[in-house]
């Protein structure tokens, strides 16, 4: 097992943020990553408006842009590409808008490094003031829908922070485009009976990230309903 | 066997023949849930049009005093047929669409390289 963990160092971790209209925060994000001893961060620019992707650039990351929009599943999927094509053997993802602490990376990777876990999925505790009513409350449902879908029960089925290993990466290339993402990749490591575990992790909702448009709402997790459901039986 | 028996017997028999046959080929889109859900539709569209009496059941379950008309059993047939097809293109076209964003944002990135 120790010449396991001797094997993987951070240089073999990259962390893909996908990322639209965040070049506010983006910078801080790395800052944040690098500070947290890893240096190897792809992000994706999904389509932004704004200067994300030089912000990104600005601040040593490795930016892609893709050129047009086309939701968070395809640009973590370009991300996790790009870092096969780099050989990581750990990638780890990250929402792009702040609300992930760095300094939980250490504790989302530690499974795959011990062989105890191809996927890991960071799970949030939903104990925060700053969580409303409706955020836990949606989560809950997702949770529930997910099950029904994919067989398999887990705490936070939304959670955009989680790691995955070599074997895994080979098969979150079939995930979903949009935000259907997320639930697409429990019925990914259900479907190819990957080894999984979950791990606590911090959130931060901050203003900025709670002021998103583009985050799941009502009629946002409607349509991923929908897209679910007609992945399923078409 | 009445004219619109041979057509529900003829569409349902195509969609299932699909089907299978992904499922044999092992395509990486067919699961088994996939098969499941489509012999249950495409089923039942058959014991339906064979077995006209059973919407009876249905229709004294939910209320209606009649029996359900083959003329609506066949249009209901073929608007899921058409949005069907219709969003199996829209999505086929989406995949295409990203698959060409992503390999387009990697070619033109040289750190990939």
């Amino acid at each position: 097992m120790e010449n396991i963990v001797a094997q993987i160092d951070n240089n073999d971790v990259y962390v893909v943020i996908p990322a639209r209209n965040e070049a506010t925060v983006i910078g801080d994000v790395i800052a944040g990553i690098k500070k947290a001893g890893f240096e190897n961060i792809i992000i994706i620019d999904d389509g932004s408006s704004d200067k994300t992707l030089e912000a990104a650039k600005n601040a040593g990351a490795m930016a892609l842009r893709h050129r047009i929009n086309r939701g968070k599943g395809a640009a973590v999927k370009t991300g996790l590409v790009a870092a096969q094509i780099k050989n990581a053997k750990i990638v780890v993802t990250m929402d792009g808008d702040g609300q992930h602490d760095p300094n939980d990376i250490q504790a989302v990777i530690a499974p795959i490094i011990s062989h105890q876990a191809d996927v890991v999925l960071g799970t949030r505790l939903f104990d925060s003031k700053n969580i409303s009513v409706y955020k836990v409350f949606a989560n809950k449902t997702a949770n529930i829908l997910t099950r029904l879908l994919t067989g398999l029960w887990v705490a936070d089925s939304q959670s955009g922070f989680r790691a995955f290993d070599a074997k895994a990466l080979d098969v979150m290339a079939h995930v979903g485009d949009k935000y259907e993402y997320d639930s697409e990749i429990i019925r990914q490591i259900a479907r190819n009976r990957l080894k999984y575990t979950e791990v606590p992790i911090r959130v931060y909702y901050t203003d900025y990230s709670k002021g998103k448009a583009h985050k799941q709402g009502i009629v946002n997790g409607c349509k991923t309903l929908c897209r679910l459901v007609w992945n399923i039986i078409s | 066997m009445k004219f619109y028996q041979i057509i529900v017997l003829v569409i349902s028999a195509v969609m299932l023949t699909q089907g299978i046959a992904r499922l044999v080929v092992n395509f990486s889109s067919q699961s088994f849930l996939k098969i499941v859900t489509r012999l249950i539709v495409w089923c039942g569209m058959i014991v339906i049009a064979f077995f006209p009496a059973l919407t009876d059941v249905i229709a004294h379950f939910v209320g209606l005093e009649g029996n359900i008309n083959a003329v609506i059993l066949i249009g209901f047939l073929l608007i899921f047929l058409i949005i069907f097809r219709l969003m199996s293109i829209i999505e086929r076209i989406e995949k295409d669409i990203t698959i060409l964003v992503q390999k387009d944002t990697l070619r033109n990135d040289n750190s990939t390289k």
